[in-house]
C-alpha cells in the first residue's frame, strides 16, 4: 500500500522535529551543566573567600600600585562632579583622575572646571593610541590626587577611553563609567590579582546594581532590592549569570569580558594590543578578547582576572526601554567582538579559552536567541500537527523554569551571605517571587530583543547608547 | 539516559546548596554571638589578671590550653583589641608576659592546616608578641610557613618575622623565596621588609655579604629595600652599578637610589650613563634624567636641556621635570622656548604652567600668602 502526499509530509515533520529535538536536548543539557558547574564553584568561591577573610588569610598590608583612573563621559553634566567627589573619596593614596569629555553637548566640562577649581593647562598628550585631538585640558592638583580633565572632539566611547590611556601617567589604569560609583575599598581590591600572580594583564570588577542601595562616601548604608521590577530582576540575573560564570571563567584563564564599568589594565599591554576599537559597539569586550589574541598569538605569558570583591555600582535601567537600547548594543558588540577575532574559534592554540570560553559565548550568548525562538516556533509547529505531548512540554517547561529558579537564588543568597549585605524578608520573598517572572518572561522578551538587535545597527554604530538614568542615591 | 534525570539531579544539588545557604546564615550569626561570648569572658579574665599585676602560672595555663581552639584564639584576639584600643602600653606589657604561652601555641598551630595555621602568625605580628625576643622552635615554625603555596600565609608568616625583628630569621626566610618556585610580588618583599624591627643596619650587612647569592629578582628587592629604607650604601651601590655584569632592572634601581640619595662621585657615571646610551637604550637615558634632578650644577642643566631635544616621549618629559626641580626660571629657558624643537618648548611650557598653577593653587589654600 502506497502512502500519500499528507503521510510523507507528515513523516518528513516528525523526522525534523525528531532531529530538533535532539539537538534541543544537547543545548539543554550544556547549558545546564554550565549554569551548574558556574552556580555551584562561584558559590563555593565565595564562601572560600569569606573563610579566609575571617582566618586573616588575606593581604592586610597595604601596597599601593600606582593607578590612573579614565572616566570617559558624553553629556554626563547631571552626575560627572558626584562621580569625580566619590573617587576623590577612594582608600587608597596612589591614584589619579581622568575625566575625558568627549565633545559633550552639555555643560559637562564646566561643572567640572567650576566644582573643583581646575586651571587651564598647556599639557601634550603622547598619542600612543590613535584618538580624536583635545580642544583643551584643565588640571588641579589641589584635590587628595591629581585631577585631569581633556576635552577632545567626539569619536565615541572607546576614543575617549584611548585618549585617557594616552594621557595616564601610571603603568595600570581603570576604565569606568561617568555614572557609576566605586566602593571605597575597590582599588585596593581590583590591585590584589596583580600582586598575587605574576603577568596579570587585566583584572575585572564585580558590577553590582545600586538601584535600592544607599552610599555613603562609597559605603553601603542601606541596602533592600529596589522597588522597580525590572531592577529587581536584572539584580537577580547579574548574581547568577554574570558573577557566577566569571567566577567559572576566571578558574582557566578564560574571561572574554570585563565590563566597560570597572576593569584595570596594563597600560602598556593594551598599548601594544592597539589600545580600545572605536569600530565597535561591544569596545569593553573586544578589547579582552583582543589581550588574548594579542598575547597567545606573541607567545606572551598573561593572566586575566577577576576581583570577586572589587564592586562598582551602577545604575540598571528601570524602564523597558532602555533596557533594550542595552541589550540590544551588548549583543552587537558581543557578534562583533566574536567576529573580529573569529581566528581563536576551534583553535587548539588558545585552549580553554577557544573550546570553553569562546564556544560558550557563540552557543549560549550569540546565538542563544536565535535558538530560543527557533524552539518555539519549532513547538508551535508540533503542536499544529499534533506531535507533541502538551502536559510532558509543560511539566518539561516547569523543571526547567524551577531549576533555573533555584540557581539563580543559590547565587543570589550566596552573594548576599558572603559579602554581609543585611537583607530584610520582603527581599528574600520578592527574590523568590521575581526570579520566577525573570526566567519565564524576561528572559524571552529579552531573546527577541537580542535576535533583532541587529536591525538597524549600522546607522548607531558609534552614538554613546544613552539610557536614562536617576541619579544614584549617594548620601 | 533522560535528560530530566540530569536536571533533578541538577535541581537536587541546588535545593542542597540553598540549604546550605540557609543554614549557613543561622550558623554564621550564631558563631558571631559565641564569638561575642567568649570575647566577654575574656575580658573579664584579662581584667583580672591586669588587676592583680601579675601573670600567673595558672592563667598561664589556662590560656594555652583555651587558646589551641581556632575560635578561641580569634575571640582573644578581639578582646585584646577592644582592650588595646583602651590602655596600649598595658596591654603590651601584659602579652610581654605571655611569650611562654605563645611559644606552647607555636607548637599546637604547627599541627592545624594550613590556613587555619596562618592565624597565628597574623596574632603574633599584630601584637608584636616575640618582638626582640627570638625563640629558636617559634622562628623554626613561623619559618616553615615560607614554604607554603598560598600567598597569604607566606605572607602573615613574613610579617611574623620582621615584626620579630631577627636579623637570621628574615635572611632565611628571603632565601626561602629566593629558591621559591611560587611568585611573591618584589613589591610586598620591599615593603615588607620596611617593617623589619630589628636592628637594620646588621641587616644591611647581612644582606651585602649575601648579595651576590641572590638571584636577579631578589637583588633589585634589596637595592630598592635600600632606597626606601637608608642613604648609608651609597658607595656600595656606586659600586654595584658600575660593576661589569650588573643587571639592567638592577642598574635601574641603582641609577634611582643615587637620584634618591644625592652622591658626588656617582655623578660622572651618572653622565656616562647618558653619553653612552641616549641613543639605544632610552630606559637608562630617562631614569638617570630624572636622578639628575638631585645633581644641581651647569653642566646638568645643560645635559638636560639637551635631553629636552630627544627623539624619546619619556627621556623628554623626565627631563623636564628634572629640570624644574633645579629652581630653573622661565628666563633661563628662553633658548628652548625660541628654538626650533617644538617638542622640547612644548614640555617644557606645560611644566611653567604647571608650576604656576600649583603656586595659585597653594595661595588658595592658603599655603603661600598673596
Amino acid at each position: 500500500m502506497g502512502w500519500s502526499v499528507n503521510d510523507t509530509l507528515f513523516m518528513a515533520v516528525k523526522n525534523m522535529l525528531d532531529w530538533v529535538n535532539v539537538l534541543f536536548i544537547l543545548y539543554m543539557i550544556g547549558y545546564s551543566t554550565f549554569l551548574f558547574l558556574a552556580v555551584v564553584i562561584g558559590s563555593s568561591e565565595l564562601y572560600k573567600k569569606r573563610q579566609q577573610e575571617k582566618l586573616k588569610n588575606t593581604l592586610l598590608q597595604d601596597y599601593y600600585i600606582p593607578i590612573s583612573i579614565v572616566v570617559p563621559g558624553y553629556n554626563e553634566e547631571v552626575t560627572v562632579v558626584e562621580t569625580v567627589r566619590s573617587l576623590l573619596a577612594l582608600e587608597y593614596k596612589l591614584y589619579e583622575i581622568i575625566v575625558v569629555d568627549d565633545g559633550s553637548k552639555d555643560a559637562t566640562s564646566q561643572k567640572l572646571i567650576e566644582a573643583f577649581h581646575m586651571h587651564p593647562i598647556r599639557r601634550p598628550i603622547h598619542r600612543k593610541i590613535p584618538c580624536q585631538p583635545a580642544e583643551f585640558i584643565y588640571e588641579t592638583t589641589a584635590q587628595k590626587v591629581p585631577l585631569t580633565l581633556i576635552r577632545k572632539k567626539n569619536g565615541g566611547k572607546a576614543d575617549a577611553l584611548n585618549m585617557g590611556i594616552n594621557a595616564c601617567r601610571y603603568p595600570y589604569f581603570i576604565c569606568m563609567d561617568a555614572d557609576s560609583v566605586l566602593q571605597y575599598d575597590s582599588l585596593s581590591k581590583i590591585v590584589r590579582p596583580i600582586l598575587e600572580q605574576e603577568n596579570v594583564v587585566a583584572v575585572g570588577g564585580v558590577i553590582r546594581s545600586c538601584n535600592g542601595a544607599t552610599l555613603e562616601r562609597g559605603r553601603v548604608v542601606d541596602y533592600h532590592l529596589p522597588n522597580n521590577i525590572l531592577a529587581c530582576m536584572q539584580v537577580l540575573e547579574y548574581d547568577r549569570s554574570f558573577l557566577a560564570s566569571r567566577i567559572l571563567f576566571d578558574k582557566f584563564n578564560g574571561s572574554l569580558i570585563i565590563s566597560g564599568a570597572f576593569g584595570l589594565f596594563k597600560k602598556d599591554v593594551v598599548i601594544a594590543a592597539g589600545g580600545y576599537d572605536h569600530s565597535t559597539m561591544g569596545e569593553d569586550m573586544e578589547l579582552v578578547v583582543k589581550l588574548h589574541e594579542y598575547c597567545v598569538t606573541n607567545d606572551m605569558p598573561y593572566a586575566i582576572k577577576y576581583a570577586t570583591d572589587a564592586i562598582c555600582w551602577t545604575q540598571v535601567p528601570e524602564r523597558f526601554r532602555d533596557l533594550r537600547k542595552q541589550r540590544k548594543r551588548w549583543h552587537l558588540g558581543l557578534f562583533q567582538s566574536m567576529w573580529k577575532h573569529r581566528v581563536m574559534l576551534a583553535n587548539p592554540k588558545f585552549g580553554p579559552v577557544s573550546f570553553i570560553s569562546y564556544f560558550y559565548f557563540l552557543i549560549y550568548e550569540l546565538l542563544s536567541p536565535f535558538i530560543e525562538i527557533f524552539g518555539v516556533i519549532t513547538m508551535i509547529l508540533a503542536f499544529t500537527v499534533d506531535l507533541i505531548n502538551v502536559p510532558f512540554m509543560v511539566l518539561f517547561f516547569l523543571i526547567y523554569a524551577l531549576y533555573n529558579c533555584v540557581l539563580t537564588l543559590t547565587a543570589f543568597f550566596a552573594r548576599i551571605q558572603t559579602i554581609d549585605l543585611k537583607i530584610t524578608f520582603m527581599d528574600v520573598v520578592k527574590a523568590v517571587l521575581l526570579c520566577f517572572f525573570e526566567v519565564c518572561i524576561l528572559r524571552f522578551f529579552m531573546a527577541f530583543v537580542r535576535a533583532t538587535a541587529f536591525i538597524g545597527y549600522k546607522k548607531k554604530k558609534l552614538n554613546w547608547g544613552r539610557i536614562e538614568r536617576q541619579k544614584i542615591n549617594i548620601k | 539516559m533522560k535528560v530530566e534525570i540530569l536536571i533533578y539531579a541538577y535541581l537536587a544539588v541546588c535545593a542542597a546548596m540553598i540549604g546550605f545557604n540557609i543554614v549557613c546564615i543561622f550558623i554564621f550569626r550564631a558563631k558571631d554571638k559565641r564569638l561575642n561570648h567568649y570575647s566577654q569572658r575574656f575580658i573579664r579574665i584579662v581584667h583580672q589578671t591586669i588587676e592583680d599585676g601579675t601573670v600567673t602560672e595558672a592563667h598561664c595555663k589556662y590560656l594555652s590550653k583555651t587558646l589551641k581552639k581556632i575560635k578561641n584564639l580569634m575571640a582573644f584576639d578581639k578582646t585584646l583589641e577592644e582592650l588595646f584600643a583602651q590602655n596600649p602600653q598595658q596591654i603590651k606589657d601584659y602579652i610581654r608576659q605571655l611569650s611562654s604561652v605563645f611559644t606552647y601555641l607555636t607548637l599546637e598551630y604547627k599541627k592545624k592546616s594550613e590556613i587555619q595555621a596562618a592565624y597565628f602568625p597574623y596574632i603574633i605580628h599584630k601584637y608584636k608578641v616575640f618582638q626582640g625576643q627570638p625563640i629558636s622552635i617559634v622562628m623554626d615554625t613561623i619559618l616553615e610557613l615560607v614554604y607554603s603555596p598560598s600567598l597569604y600565609v607566606r605572607e602573615n608568616a613574613l610579617q611574623a618575622i620582621y615584626s620579630i625583628g631577627s636579623v637570621e630569621c628574615t635572611m632565611n626566610a628571603l632565601w626561602i623565596l629566593n629558591e621559591s618556585s611560587y611568585y611573591h610580588h618584589p613589591k610586598m618583599i620591599t615593603d615588607g621588609l620596611l617593617n623589619f624591627s630589628g636592628d637594620t643596619k646588621q641587616l644591611g650587612e647581612w644582606l651585602w655579604d649575601h648579595f651576590e647569592r641572590f638571584s636577579n629578582r631578589m637583588q633589585r628587592v634589596i637595592v630598592d629595600y635600600f632606597r626606601f629604607s637608608s642613604p648609608d650604601h651609597q658607595e656600595r651601590i656606586l659600586e654595584l652599578l658600575t660593576s661589569q655584569c650588573v643587571d639592567d632592572e638592577i642598574a635601574y634601581s641603582c641609577i634611582r637610589y643615587l637620584g634618591k640619595f644625592t652622591y658626588p662621585p656617582a655623578y660622572p657615571v651618572l653622565t656616562d650613563i647618558i653619553e653612552k646610551h641616549q641613543h639605544d637604550q632610552w630606559i637608562y637615558t630617562a631614569i638617570t634624567a630624572s636622578a639628575l634632578a638631585n645633581y644641581p650644577g651647569d653642566r646638568t642643566v645643560a645635559i638636560l636641556k639637551e635631553l629636552l631635544h630627544s627623539p624619546n616621549w619619556h627621556v623628554r618629559f623626565n627631563a623636564s621635570q628634572s629640570l624644574m626641580a633645579l629652581g630653573l626660571y622661565y628666563t633661563d629657558m628662553i633658548d628652548v622656548f625660541e628654538g626650533r624643537d617644538r617638542y622640547a618648548s612644548e614640555i617644557m611650557r606645560y611644566r611653567f604652567d604647571q608650576k604656576n598653577m600649583k603656586e595659585k593653587e597653594a595661595v588658595g589654600i592658603g599655603l603661600v600668602s598673596k
